[in-house]
């Protein structure tokens, strides 16, 4: 989404925002550096067997202690074996414990923000957030710190041998790292900016692809093949020369750092052949350099870019903060969640039974990110049970005020009266409880069908499922299926119709008996039989219900207690179906341009 | 996945890889010259390292011979070398910048074949892709198609690029490296290498294993990122009937698995990671014990020594990777095979004369009957765990085995079907979903081809089956009842086929669409950024738009395919009078189910169940008292 071009370093990257995700593991964390410490010492110490050999054995003609050396490596072998598979071991629990407590609280926490957040950024930007976000900042305490001190210990420890051998040699060795890092330094930051230009074009041409099939319909009609495949070429071969620049970079990156390891040897046996001719040194010693000079820039390189990832994980962690960090437009107040519990813990026992009544008192309200009130000081009284249709065009607004019953959001002035008390008054889940919510676009949830019906009630009987889809006529669609209400309905209920998907989240709607009702109607092309059946499930889940129909279709709703016609987000008639065609006003426009839309389907 | 109609113009994965490689082949020839200079470049220096330690620095009696000896000897020989060691010190640095040079031509030239190989991958994927018929592309799951045509393109990429490269390169080094190595002393070299079977062998094993809890590890995070997904779309469902608890006690489960399918994954990451380093941490104790034994012996001088451990060093990452390298090999063949089902798909083709009549020309529909094809069930080829060689017989022969389309099993869509639209004239088609309007237009424009006992369509008299294809599509304008708008700005996918790229052309075309007012309301106006990552345009707009689009081309036949459904009545009736006035000589086909759009039609025709029910002008139809009377009845406010 919001990739971040420039880059700037926030202190400590920007860890401390995610510390007390850390700090639960910090004794584990603890125990992982010093092992790593310990192996990578263990890691520079390997040459000095080879320098023994030659300096002890070899130089003096004697095999008298090479079990002593055979053994000694074997042992300390075994030992770092242990100890770098403990070290991976702990450093991927912390890792994967990380990521799980962290994409914990995310999810969780969305659980609790209002609709304005879901409304003001897309599913895929929060999906990110959720889990990738959080793999990063996981991956970032172990393997990145890991690596951090990995590289960091051997290069330490390697400089502490080699100053405590010979000094000058030791200088001369070092005297290329800043050279090396200079050139490290330089090549990251072409290099970061490219692969950054390079994903975004693999994003670019799998978009092509993805337009190239769902609109190659439309290319057909137009016979646009040419032109779209010369576009496609464009982007493809944008790549290509990006790609190539990129390994052209990376290509010289790498052999740089090789021939500077090699430089920096061609030194070591340049000073230290004079030094061992001249019989300071023996050879063990010199071959020992020769081996440290060879793998001393690696590490530099690694601890480099480890500090390059840490630049680039900041954004993650600014990103998954602000979603922590973002309070609930909508939240109960302290003595409400005292007395009704919270999201995650209700308190049952002190809740009320909700009648149904429900009043708007002087309610103005803008939306969070809007600029203009849609609605001003309107007032409505719902009694108890009875029918509200909101009428108007795809777009008009029609949801604002099933938003405001459902407290979806809040309004900005006035009062939405529960009961006769203001909704603010009892908590979200009390209100949440009692609703029954059908969309337009039924949601179904990956699982059996007694999984998605069970939804708004957990503990139903079968005998109460099957009531309920009889109530809706949905009861021959579970009974044709192989494992009746165990039968899988797919991703997002992929395997079934759209007016089966509908019939079924009706009867979920019914089964948890809410006292509010809340239909978005569907508009979309269903048969015509199954179209009637949806149409008599409607009228048998409003009985007796408060319920707010969002109408698509006219006919449905002409008996309906109140009806409300929105245009442009606002309530522009308000009254029943007799009054407003008498009005002759928008309703009866509405209605008028409707109806041979409406009949040629009831033709069939 | 079983394709519409295919043929075997690749018969086998590598005969398709054989074509996607050429033009790539010198590239990959020369990365593979470039490799062999890196290496032999490489196991130079411990050579003259060896040297410089026995014979200058130990001053024991050179052995010198070859090319590197007699260079040597020229210089000086080991007297002379004793006071001037830089000459040694700068030989091994320009050997090493020498082979630092190859590295990178060796990595730019493998860059540059692939990324061109890719490049034909792709183009050639899309390009075939666009020309595939529609019925193909609604057999096909748009998903499915993509991830074949990026990760798998990707799979076979890094196949080529890096696998067996990597290959190439490691077999190179052993090759080398054991010529280098046993020169020095053959029985220590047979020690080095004894281990390296063993090693690539249990590298191998135990990246299969891991590949497989990988997979495993992939399934669950489909399973969360799904669950995700879900709750995010459906925040409402889970709001309204407030199940927070459920919801995050659901996550909790699944996030918990996830988590336990990858500590599986990482205990078995740590013990090969480990036992990896023991093995090869003993391979090294070997060199060094037998090598000290022998230099104790005076087998081996100290200089030797030393160079054999550096290529002993040399050797043991690359062999560890091969093993890994080689269990990841298999996967390229299922990806080959993935993409190969696209490239043998047969294209939308066209008749050998194809002919390019002048459009503006009676229409005639003669007995068109049509069903709709149907394919068996698809097939789980692509399951990933039928690696290896025994499916892929399997799966050669069940692409051999065409599926023979069974269009007679379906009812047709459209029986018997004739009429005539005179050239100029407007024409209305009336019916419900189903009726079969739109399959008819598809036929005309041949996005559905008709079988040859199924009538024929014919255009000045000419079969439409005979004509260019592209000239047909060309000019037949159709606006589709959801056209597809892609990304680019307003202006852009107005003048999408035309010529006329002008603001002033778009805009007149968009005010006969009645869109004009609604762009310039956009804080862009014609510059607005639509389609995927742009504004989202209601279906209304893009049907405008869509209209707008077609109008700047000005096809002799213009289709509007229920095209106004979107539109409110008053912009219908705006942009129907607007279009009248555009279009006089224009054949003009209106497909609708709102009596109002199509009354004043020439000719209107009523389709029921793919038949012809009646036909006429709108006065003689309501007269008659049929299924138009009926549906004009019904659309009458009461």
């Amino acid at each position: 989404m919001e990739e971040e071009t420039k880059t700037r370093v926030l202190p400590f990257f920007g860890i401390p925002a995610v510390l007390p995700f850390i700090a639960k593991y910090r004794k584990r964390i603890i125990v992982m550096i010093l092992m790593g410490v310990i192996s990578s010492a263990i890691d520079s110490i390997y040459p000095l067997f080879n320098r023994y050999v030659l300096n002890h054995n070899i130089a003096e003609g004697t095999l008298d202690t090479m079990p002593l050396v055979i053994g000694g490596y074997v042992a300390l072998l075994a030992f770092q074996t242990w100890d770098n598979y403990v070290t991976t071991y702990l450093c991927s629990r912390v890792e994967l414990w990380v990521n799980r407590d962290l994409r914990d609280s995310a999810f969780n926490h969305l659980q609790t923000l209002s609709f304005s957040y879901f409304n003001q950024n897309n599913v895929g930007y929060i999906h990110a957030r959720v889990l990738s976000d959080t793999g990063r900042i996981g991956e970032l305490v172990s393997w990145h710190m890991m690596d951090m001190v990995w590289n960091s210990s051997y290069v330490i420890s390697v400089a502490v041998v080699m100053f405590l051998t010979n000094v000058r040699l030791a200088c001369l060795t070092l005297l290329l790292v800043p050279v090396a890092i200079v050139v490290i330094i330089l090549f990251q930051r072409v290099l970061v900016v490219l692969n950054r230009h390079v994903r975004e074009l693999n994003s670019k041409i799998t978009g092509d692809f993805n337009e190239g099939i769902t609109g190659v319909r439309q290319i057909k009609t137009l016979a646009a093949e040419e032109r779209m495949q010369r576009e496609f070429e464009k982007d493809t071969e944008e790549m290509r020369s990006y790609s190539v620049k990129t390994a052209h970079h990376s290509a010289l990156f790498s052999s740089s750092v090789t021939f500077l390891s090699a430089a920096a040897l061609s030194l070591v046996l340049w000073q230290g052949g004079y030094l061992t001719m001249d019989g300071v040194m023996m050879i063990g010693t010199l071959s020992v350099f020769m081996s440290y000079a060879l793998g001393i820039m690696e590490p530099f390189q690694n601890i480099i870019s480890t500090i390059t990832a840490l630049i680039q994980i900041q954004v993650n962690i600014e990103r998954l903060d602000r979603l922590l960090k973002t309070e609930s437009d909508v939240a109960d107040t302290p003595e409400v969640v005292e007395k009704y519990g919270d999201t995650f813990h209700p308190k049952k026992e002190n809740w009320e039974e909700l009648q149904g009544e429900i009043e708007f008192r002087d309610v103005s309200f803008m939306y969070p990110d809007g600029d203009e009130y849609v609605l001003e000081h309107f007032n409505l009284k719902v009694p108890k049970g009875a029918n509200v249709a909101i009428v108007g065009e795809t777009g008009a607004g029609k949801s604002t005020l099933v938003n405001l019953v459902c407290r979806f959001f809040e309004p900005t002035k006035g009062q939405v009266l529960i009961d006769g008390r203001d909704a603010r008054e009892r908590s979200q889940l009390w209100l949440h409880s009692h609703i029954g919510y059908v969309l337009q676009t039924p949601h179904l949830f990956t699982g059996t069908v007694r999984e998605n019906l069970c939804y708004g009630k957990p503990d139903a009987t079968d005998e109460e499922i099957w009531n309920a889809l009889r109530l809706v006529s949905a009861e021959d669609i579970v009974r044709r299926m192989e494992k009746g209400l165990d039968s899988e309905v797919g991703e997002g209920g992929g395997m079934l119709s759209t007016g089966e998907r509908q019939l079924l989240s009706f009867a979920r709607a019914i089964l948890a008996d809410p006292r509010i009702l809340v239909l978005d109607e569907a508009t979309s092309s269903v048969d015509t039989v199954t179209e009637r059946t949806i149409q008599e499930a409607i009228e048998t889940v409003t009985r007796g219900r408060t319920s707010f129909v969002i109408a698509h279709r006219l006919s449905t709703i002409a008996d309906a207690d109140v009806i409300l016609a929105v245009r442009d987000g606002k309530i522009v008639e308000q009254g029943t179906h007799h009054e407003l065609m008498q009005q002759r006003g928008y309703y009866y426009q509405l209605v008028m341009r409707q109806y041979d839309h409406l009949s040629s389907n009831m033709l069939e | 996945m079983q394709p519409t109609n295919t043929t075997q113009k690749y018969n086998t994965g590598r005969s398709l890889l054989f074509h996607f490689v050429k033009g790539s082949k010198r590239f990959f020839g020369a990365a593979v010259l470039f490799s062999m200079a890196v290496t032999v470049l490489d196991l130079f220096n411990p050579k003259i390292i060896a040297f410089t330690v026995d014979s200058v620095i130990g001053g024991k009696e050179a052995d010198l011979h070859g090319f590197l000896g007699d260079l040597l000897a020229d210089i000086g020989g080991p007297a002379y070398l004793r006071t001037h060691l830089y000459i040694l010190a700068v030989f091994v640095a320009a050997v090493a910048l020498l082979g630092a040079v190859s590295r990178y031509f060796f990595r730019l030239m493998n860059a540059k074949g692939q990324e061109k190989l890719v490049r034909k991958m792709r183009d050639e994927l899309y390009d075939h892709i666009i020309h595939l018929p529609l019925t193909w592309h609604n057999a096909n799951q748009t998903g499915d198609i993509i991830q074949r045509c990026t990760s798998d393109v990707d799979t076979v990429r890094r196949f080529l690029a890096e696998q067996l490269i990597n290959l190439m390169r490691v077999t190179i080094l052993i090759f080398f490296a054991i010529i280098f190595m046993s020169r020095i002393h053959m029985g220590l070299t047979l020690v080095a290498v004894a281990l390296v079977p063993v090693i690539i062998l249990y590298s191998f094993f135990f990246h299969s294993r891991i590949g497989q809890s990988f997979m495993k590890v992939d399934e669950m995070e489909g399973r969360l990122s799904a669950m995700v997904q879900e709750n995010l779309t459906g925040v409402r469902v889970v709001r309204a009937f407030g199940r927070e608890s459920y919801e995050k006690e659901r996550f909790g489960k699944f996030n918990e698995l996830f988590m336990n399918s990858w500590v599986r994954l990482m205990r078995l990451l740590a013990i090969f990671w480990a036992t990896g380093d023991f093995v090869s941490g003993l391979q090294v104790l070997l060199i060094v014990s037998f090598g000290a034994v022998l230099c104790v012996r005076g087998d081996l001088t100290a200089g030797e020594y030393i160079a054999f451990i550096s290529y002993n060093a040399m050797l043991t990452w690359p062999v560890r990777m091969l093993g890994r390298v080689i269990s990841e090999m298999s996967k390229a063949g299922i990806s080959i095979d993935r993409i190969r089902y696209i490239m043998n798909s047969v294209e939308e083709l066209d008749a050998e004369h194809t002919q390019t009549p002048e459009m503006n020309a009676d229409i005639v529909f003669e007995h068109v009957s049509y069903a709709y094809e149907s394919y068996p069930e698809q097939e789980k080829a692509e399951d990933p765990e039928d690696t290896g060689k025994r499916k892929k017989k399997d799966r050669e022969e069940a692409a051999a085995q065409k599926p023979e389309p069974k269009r007679n099993e379906n009812p047709n869509v459209l029986t018997d079907v004739s009429f005539t639209i005179p050239a100029g004239s407007t024409v209305g088609i009336l019916g419900g979903t189903g009726s079969g309007k739109s399959t008819l237009m598809h036929l005309m424009d041949r996005l559905l081809e008709l079988p040859e006992d199924g009538g024929r369509i014919t255009i000045g008299g000419c079969d439409i089956r005979n004509i260019d294809r592209a000239y047909l599509r060309k000019n037949i304008g159709i606006v589709l009842q959801e056209p597809y708008l892609f990304s680019g700005t307003l202006a852009e996918n107005i003048a999408l086929t035309s010529e006329r790229m002008e603001l002033d052309d778009v805009r007149a075309a968009a005010r006969v669409a009645a869109f004009d007012e609604t762009a310039m309301k956009f804080s862009k106006g014609y510059e607005t950024y639509v389609g995927e990552r742009g504004v989202t345009l209601s279906g209304g707009q893009k049907q405008r738009t869509a209209i707008a689009q077609m109008l700047l081309r000005k096809p002799p036949i213009m289709v509007f395919d229920d095209s106004l459904s979107a539109v409110d009545a008053e912009t219908d009736a705006k942009i129907r009078a607007a279009l009248r006035e555009e279009s006089r000589d224009t054949t003009t086909i209106l497909i609708a189910h709102r009596i109002s759009t199509l009354m004043h039609a020439d000719r209107i025709i009523v389709l029921d169940h793919g038949r012809i029910a009646e036909s006429g002008i709108h006065e003689e139809l309501l007269e008659k008292g049929g299924l138009y009377r009926k549906i004009y009845d019904l659309q009458q406010p009461a």
